[in-house]
């Protein structure tokens, strides 16, 4: 009879071995599959985060500006210029930017800020921005009124304190960050709206008006509707001073940058630095911002660029958060060998066990003359065999769930969530759909099979009839 | 020899500080001045030139009007003692400058704004000594070498500056740290009769360090010690001057 048949044979006479054995790869490759589609899931993510919100993949800039940047390094962004850049075959649109910094006054505070002059519109190509705005917040007073509210429920009522001074941004966050039903919003967002609800009113190019991070407001202790004044020097050494309505607070991330950024329209804050025409930077929204088609963009449109500019792209921009990602993904890698170590010695405790289990059967077989390398063979199958149906099934099982969990983040609420914020994580977790991480998981777990393998094969070549008899 | 030294001191009969003293009183005014000027900064790339009036009484006030361009227009300066103010009219704010912005270039030229204000104690911050005589620009010229006193106010270890025998000119002056390296040279040209004195009405600071950098000032007009009130330096009046 071949090995193969005899081995499938094997298998389902102890039927319950069989079961132990693949579940305990079963478990191995289900746990490494689900904890590196967080993994690369949550990196991309975060890489998607920082370049597709601010720094986009390629962007023209003043020729010093990355090094030095101030003002006097902006270039002038002429009507030709823009026409130059989308006319590139890969070029979808331009998002005009003027950064810069000010010191930034409301009573009786004062701070150094960073100043943003953007065009909303076209920054919700990359992020969008226009979605931060905050529009509640449960300040003290807004609590104290929920609370005696009658048709909030009382798990909300006692979730309210933990959220003192909050701001949201969106009906839905804050719905489920109180724990009420978003079936009834209907019911709850006027009872909210009422109490907690915030101005917050868009900016628009041509419009003077500003943006404030939420937490630079609270610092200058300004709200929507009050003058912001900002002070600083201006192009060629010249003053920079203007006084802007606030027209809403926007919710940010990272508490560092909340707390010291000022979004102006562009044009306005080209007015306030005198800037004329220039801007410091336009970030260029691709078609296809895939490596080998970016290098080739950034090629093509640097031959022609404009004297006194350069483009730069994310990898330089982002130098210093790609070698933290890297070195959190090192870490990140760490983890999994610790699983992989967990695993291995759980397939290999259940192999062991089965050899002791068979120690005897073996015996027999090569009392009554079978070849030890043919037993050996058939063992191989056999482990071939369980390990497959091991993976197979924990494949089939996890495929669903990742493909799930791709399009439903896991999104932490409540406490928790209000807690990772304070640290700067987004509550989020992301799993990154099936790619080769996948196929890479499966051959490592096949590999520690293999390994466990090698136990049993040893006991065969070295098996004395006459002990495993008696076993 | 002795008496040779002697004959040579009698015939000028002025120590360092003298000579300092009368140049900067030469220059500032002995009581006060009142002066309109203009600035051109320098960069390798661009320059630019802003317009002012000045009002000084002693050292210890003065009060600037921005002139020109007109986007700076009504921009004022006050200074008090060690305390500088500025009013700013398009966001009608008046603001203590802290000790932060100090460092910071005064409208972008490369005077500081402490130089602003810790100006002309000249006399009283440094012991002087006449370390030798040349010629600048066809002028005799004392040169003296002004070392800052140990606990005086002031950045510069010690100043070097050369001065016109006969009409107590600021000729050219050179401003090292307290570690001996040269920072800055100032010079003084355009030598021209103003309100009755021959004073130097172009002024260059070349900063040392900086290549194709520097900073003009002219003084088109100037007014010597005429009368002034205390109360003349403000802020009331900081809003209201034009």
């Amino acid at each position: 009879m071949q090995n193969y048949k005899l081995a499938w044979r094997n298998l389902w006479r102890n039927r319950r071995r069989t079961m132990i054995t693949s579940a305990s790869v079963f478990f191995a490759i289900f746990f490494a599959l689900l904890m590196r589609s967080l993994q690369t899931g949550s990196y991309a993510y975060m890489y998607r985060n920082v370049i597709e919100s601010y720094s986009g993949y390629v962007q023209l800039q003043g020729e010093n500006w990355w090094d030095e940047k101030t003002i006097d390094n902006s270039f002038p962004y002429t009507s030709e210029v823009r026409d130059w850049l989308l006319g590139d075959e890969n070029v979808d649109d331009v998002i005009p930017r003027l950064e810069s910094f000010a010191l930034a006054a409301g009573g009786q505070n004062t701070k150094g800020v960073m100043v943003l002059g953007i065009d909303p519109e076209k920054e919700s190509l990359l992020s969008n921005i226009k979605s931060r705005v905050v529009q509640y917040k449960l300040t003290p007073e807004a609590i104290a009124s929920l609370v005696n509210e009658p048709s909030i429920p009382d798990k909300t009522k006692k979730l309210l304190p933990v959220y003192e001074n909050a701001c949201f941004s969106g009906d839905e966050r804050l719905l489920s960050d109180l724990g009420l039903d978003k079936n009834k919003a209907e019911e709850y967002i006027p009872i909210l709206k009422k109490y907690a609800g915030f101005r917050g009113d868009p900016i628009a190019p041509g419009k003077p008006g500003v943006w404030l991070g939420e937490k630079l407001a609270s610092y200058l202790e300004l709200y929507p509707g009050d003058t912001l004044v900002l002070l600083s020097q201006g192009y060629h050494g010249s003053t920079a001073a203007g006084k802007y309505e606030i027209k809403g607070l926007i919710k940010l991330p990272t508490s560092e940058i909340s707390g010291s950024v000022v979004y102006l329209p562009f044009d306005i804050a080209q007015q306030l630095y005198n800037s004329g025409q220039n801007l410091t930077s336009v970030v260029l929204h691709l078609k296809d911002n895939e490596d080998k088609s970016l290098k080739s963009t950034i090629e093509r449109l640097s031959e022609t660029a404009p004297p006194g500019t350069r483009l730069i792209d994310w990898y330089e921009m982002n130098d210093v958060i790609i070698q933290q990602m890297e070195a959190d993904n090192v870490s990140g890698m760490f983890m999994i060998g610790i699983l992989y170590l967990v695993i291995a010695f759980g397939i290999f405790g259940t192999v062991l066990m089965m050899t002791a289990e068979r120690r005897r059967e073996f015996g027999v077989l090569v009392a009554i003359g079978m070849q030890k390398k043919k037993l050996a063979a058939v063992m191989s199958y056999e482990m071939l065999y369980i390990g497959l149906l091991g993976i197979l099934i924990g494949a089939l099982i996890c495929i669903p769930i990742i493909l799930f969990g791709v399009h439903h983040p896991i999104v932490f609420k409540g406490e928790l969530a209000h807690m990772m914020e304070e640290y700067d994580f987004e509550p989020k977790l992301v799993f990154a759909s099936i790619n080769l991480y996948f196929l890479w998981q499966i051959l490592v777990v096949l590999f520690m099979v293999f390994l466990s393998l090698i136990h049993p094969l040893r006991k065969i070549m070295k098996l004395q009839v006459v002990h495993a008899l008696r076993a | 020899m002795l008496t040779l030294s002697l004959t040579s001191l009698a015939q000028t009969g002025l120590s360092a500080a003298d000579i300092i003293k009368k140049a900067d009183d030469k220059f500032n005014g002995e009581e006060s001045g009142i002066a309109v000027m203009a600035m051109t900064v320098v960069r390798p790339t661009w320059e630019r030139t802003i317009e002012f009036k000045s009002w000084n009484k002693g050292t210890e006030n003065s009060l600037t009007l921005i002139t020109a361009p007109a986007r700076e227009k009504g921009q004022t300066f006050l200074k008090r003692d060690n305390e500088m103010w500025t009013w700013n009219p398009s966001i009608s704010r008046l603001i203590k400058l802290p000790p932060s912005m100090m460092s910071q270039g005064w409208m972008g030229s490369d005077y500081t704004n402490d130089d602003i204000l810790h100006e002309s104690s000249l006399v009283r911050d440094y012991t002087h000594e006449i370390v030798g005589e040349e010629v600048i620009e066809g002028r005799n010229c004392y040169k003296i070498k002004m070392t800052a006193k140990e606990d005086a106010a002031v950045i510069w270890g010690y100043q070097v500056r050369w001065i016109d025998k006969k009409d107590f000119l600021f000729l050219k002056a050179e401003l090292y740290d307290e570690d001996g390296y040269l920072i800055r040279t100032e010079t003084g040209s355009d030598i021209r009769q103003m309100d009755g004195r021959l004073i130097p009405t172009r002024i260059e600071l070349i900063p040392a360090d900086e290549e194709g950098q520097k900073t003009i000032v002219q003084i088109k007009e100037i007014k010597f010690n005429a009368p002034m009130e205390d109360s003349f330096f403000s802020q009331q009046n900081m809003k209201r001057i034009r």
